[in-house]
């Protein structure tokens, strides 16, 4: 897996993830097409690979969660909802925690952060271009609100549950994670280059940034944040 | 205002009904505990009702700042007439943290206030602006885990959560991936003990005041909702700003080493991720945290045992064994003020002397042989439940048991060391007085930590560990003393000073006076929670000085629009402190009655804490064991806390003119109607 450091808030990108498509992670096959088409926001609607594959640019930002270290405060969601919508709220954050309060650890709490997916089915389902690849933002997987037609395709496309892409009942049309690059409420620069509000208000540092494409199971990303957190152990905390 | 919904939630249990206060005219109370005492004032005609009367009222108040990213500030005030405090059932209040409030807000309510009673029991289910009074049939008799399980089954349809559920019929009526948050009784609720607490989710509770067998006169087992809206925030970007100068001003937990300052070294404040649950040992945990918190202080471990419990409910029985999680889940599935718990002691002297037995003097047949095993708690957890043996008395509370059982001379002894209104002792009342005055002047164990962190954790610690206190007395006393808005020009720290003649001098009457309103404003009605704020003193910065109090009305104007000074927020809880007295004197209060018990003026202090002293023109730490308080004294310094508040020093009653100055001209009306108001 990529090599996360424990505290990362200050890092931004590595070269190597401009590099787009050639990665290891990315689907088997494409690699002798190079970069494909951006999807939405461009002048090129993407082409269809013979496989019904879209071949586009990876991310080049990923957030990654130790699901472990993660204490539920949702802080994250607080701050993800407030930089973008301007207001709290639990239901409109784009990153989702939940917890059962009588669960046996580590079960007990659970993160979902959008993946970024290099083949992101929620980019895909979109028949607008509304949700597509963002190449003035560093390819992050994004929705253009004034595109979507409320079909709600790409929510039910997300190969995740909860899904990642969700419905904004508030103002109409669909949302998703941008690593922060269109957070008018925020002051900060967003985005893969950028600082994310998710990141920047976790107390115990369980969510970070990474430029690079992360390894990915069943069981979603394998993140520990806490092996190398200085007194993590110290204070008597699972770092297994 | 921004941050509140605009709307309260009222429902009459006896008629059904329910109904909405509009938010904006209690506005003037800043938030939570201000309001709940003026809604308490308006709705309860007779103050001298009972705590188990249907027309006593109790409020459910969240902040401005529930559900935002202001740190640390989402706890649930919950007020009303609470009987667990004796003689006199006082108006009080109680609080708890996690998800309720920051879920109420989201469903549009900023409090929820219940009257009357229900005819047989009922639960309230709360989705968005949709509220039923639904049976309770096959809730009640659950344990509060079984009940909230039984709840989020009914309100979601699956108990669970995973995935986006609809809370409407349209797409549009909302979504959450979110369980409903519950708070609820159990069996001791159920069963009228006066001391009876709130459960929400595994470790909050509502403890002290027995607002879990007040729920129980009312017939009401539960509070649960589920919201899907949004709060809004006047200044989104100044409220993440803050949020990130505090980070980077006031952390606990140090972003750089990434490395968060741990017990005993070297302020001593709960400050490190799982903290409060240390005392479960070392079981494989996460941290566990209150919505928006930044310390984050409890666990969640890989038995599931004690979770979210910490602090008193994980040392009451067996700290550190194995046992202690389990422990604790036992008072918060039953819904027992863990804290009258620390009582214990007395029933076990008791057997031991062979006064408490099998056929002796106070007879009972539970196990003491076996006390120290879950065995023997859980026994004695379901007698005060359900009323069996000598739990028929003891879920009267410790002291009205004492008084039953001919044993109120205990109070003289220091066997039982109820210091004040039948709770038992937290901190020694001789030397931490802040803690006894604030407690005695008041209608309970104040459960206050803003001094005691610094003044007594950190040397005690510190001398558990051989070494020296990482902070002087002197940089102690000086450092806080900087900080105590409106009292800090020119800076006094003889506030601080806790040598046998500190603890009665004007200074103390400044620095009680300041906790007081503090609390009532800042922990009480803005909801900071008592074990985050204030910020008095922070390694992360080169002086040591913490945010407060920077931090605390920064996030206020923030979040709501209003440009309130410290000081400001200092005045708002100086007149919600005297609205409470008022309740108080209604319910016949006066300064006769704010004595303690005999021990503490009899019996020398047992314990060899240090705390900082101005002795012999130095300051140093110098333990208090041995000391009494000088009843004499402590009047003489009541005599002058009452005039430095502008009330009357006969009676403790607040007068007109202090009142009027506060905007309660209504108050002293109605105190001189009642021939109450001081002169």
């Amino acid at each position: 897996m990529a090599d996360i450091k424990a505290d990362t808030e200050n890092s931004t990108a590595p070269e190597q993830a401009t590099k787009g498509v050639s990665r290891r992670e990315f689907i088997t096959g494409l690699g002798g097409l190079g970069i494909g088409a951006v999807l939405g926001g461009g002048l090129v609607k993407g082409f269809l690979l013979p496989d019904q594959v879209f071949a586009i640019p990876a991310s080049e930002g990923y957030i990654l969660v130790d699901t472990k270290k993660c204490a539920g405060c949702t802080s994250c969601m607080l701050a993800c909802s407030l930089v973008h919508e301007g207001k709290e709220s639990l239901s409109l954050s784009r990153i989702q925690v939940t917890q059962d309060p009588f669960g046996k650890f580590p079960g007990d709490v659970e993160q979902a952060q959008c993946h970024q997916c290099p083949y992101p089915a929620c980019v895909d389902a979109c028949p607008t271009g509304a949700n597509h690849v963002d190449a003035a933002n560093g390819n992050v997987r994004t929705v253009d609100a004034s595109k979507c037609i409320g079909c709600e395709r790409c929510v039910n496309a997300c190969p995740f549950t909860p899904s990642r892409a969700l419905w904004n009942f508030e103002d109409k049309h669909a949302q998703k994670c941008d690593l922060c690059a269109n957070a008018p409420y925020w002051k900060e620069k967003g985005g893969p280059g950028g600082k994310q509000a998710c990141v920047t208000v976790c107390p115990v540092h369980a969510i970070t940034f990474t430029g690079e494409i992360p390894v990915q199971s069943d069981a979603g990303y394998d993140v520990n944040l806490r092996k190398n957190s200085g007194d993590w152990k110290r204070i008597g905390l699972s770092v297994d | 205002m921004s941050g509140y919904t605009g709307k309260i939630l009222r429902i009459n249990l006896t008629t059904k009904t329910v109904s909405t206060i509009d938010t904006a005219k209690y506005e003037q109370w800043g938030g939570g505990h201000g309001i709940g005492s003026a809604i308490f004032w308006d709705l309860v005609p007779d103050k001298t009702v009972s705590a188990f009367d249907p027309r006593n009222v109790i409020t459910i108040m969240t902040s401005p700042l529930s559900g935002t990213l202001a740190p640390s500030a989402g706890r649930t005030e919950v007020q009303g007439i609470g009987p667990e405090s004796w003689p006199t059932e006082w108006f009080t209040r109680s609080n708890f943290g996690g998800r309720f409030a920051a879920m109420l807000k989201s469903a549009g309510w900023d409090g929820v206030v219940l009257e009357g009673k229900a005819d047989k029991p009922v639960w309230l289910n709360i989705v968005n602006d949709k509220v039923v009074i639904e049976d309770a049939n096959g809730l009640w008799g659950l344990d509060t885990y079984e009940t909230q399980e039984e709840i989020w089954r009914r309100v979601t349809g699956n108990g669970g959560v995973g995935d986006w559920t609809e809370t409407a019929s349209t797409r549009d009526g909302g979504r959450t991936t979110q369980r409903p948050a519950v708070v609820c009784i159990g069996p001791a609720g159920e069963n009228l003990s006066r001391i009876g607490s709130l459960t929400h989710d595994a470790g909050n509770g509502a403890g002290q005041g027995g607002f879990g067998g007040v729920f129980g006169s009312k017939n009401l087992k539960a509070v649960s909702v589920l919201g899907t809206g949004s709060v809004s925030v006047a200044d989104p970007s100044a409220l993440m700003e803050s949020r990130q100068w505090f980070i980077a001003q006031s952390q606990y937990y140090n972003t750089k080493a990434d490395v968060p300052a741990v017990p005993g070294t070297p302020m001593n404040r709960p400050q490190a991720p799982g903290y409060g649950g240390n005392f479960f040992g070392t079981a494989p945990s996460r941290p566990q945290g209150c919505s928006s918190c930044y310390v984050n202080c409890r666990r969640q471990t890989e038995s599931g045992t004690g979770n979210g419990s910490q602090c008193v409910e994980a040392v009451f029985y067996a700290p550190m064994q194995p046992i202690a999680g389990a422990s604790a889940d036992l008072v918060q599935r039953y819904g027992i003020n863990a804290y009258h718990f620390m009582g214990l002691g007395w029933l076990r002297e008791l057997s031991k002397m062979g006064i408490l037995g099998p056929g002796k003097q106070i007879d009972s047949n539970l196990p003491f042989d076996q006390f120290g095993t879950l065995g023997f708690l859980e026994a004695l957890t379901r007698a005060i439940s359900f009323r069996e043996d000598i739990g028929a008395d003891l879920a009267e509370g410790w002291v009205r048991a004492a008084e039953k059982w001919g044993r109120l001379g205990d109070l003289d002894t220091g066997l039982l060391a109820f210091p004040f209104w039948g709770y038992p002792e937290h901190y020694d009342p001789r030397s931490e007085v802040e803690w006894s005055y604030g407690s005695i002047l008041g209608d309970r164990d104040i459960n206050e930590h803003c001094f005691n962190f610094y003044v007594h954790w950190m040397p005690l610690n510190a001398a558990a560990q051989g070494v020296e206190p990482p902070v002087s007395a002197k940089d102690v006393a000086e450092k806080i003393a900087a900080k105590l808005v409106p009292y800090n020009d020119p800076v006094d720290p003889m506030m601080l000073d806790y040598s046998p003649e500190g603890v009665y001098s004007d200074s103390r009457v400044k620095e009680i006076a300041w906790h007081r309103h503090y609390t009532r404003f800042f922990k009480q009605s803005l909801a900071f929670c008592d074990w985050a704020w204030p910020d008095f003193m922070n390694t992360s910065t080169p002086e040591l000085l913490g945010s407060t109090p920077e931090a605390e009305p920064k996030f206020y104007n923030a979040v709501t629009g209003q440009n309130i000074t410290f000081e400001d927020g200092m005045e708002i809880g100086r007149k919600i402190w005297n609205l409470d007295k008022a309740i108080w004197v209604l319910q016949g209060r006066h300064r006769d009655q704010e004595v303690h018990a005999g021990y503490v003026y009899k019996v020398g202090s047992p314990l060899p804490d240090r705390l900082p002293m101005y002795k012999n023109g130095e300051w140093t730490y110098a333990t208090a064991q041995g000391r009494t308080l000088d009843q004499a004294k402590f009047e003489d310094w009541k005599t002058r806390f009452y005039e430095f508040e502008g009330w009357d020093s006969t009676t403790g009653w607040p007068t007109r003119s202090t009142l009027e100055k506060l905007g309660l001209g209504n108050v002293a009306d109605e105190l001189e109607t009642k021939g109450k108001l001081g002169k």
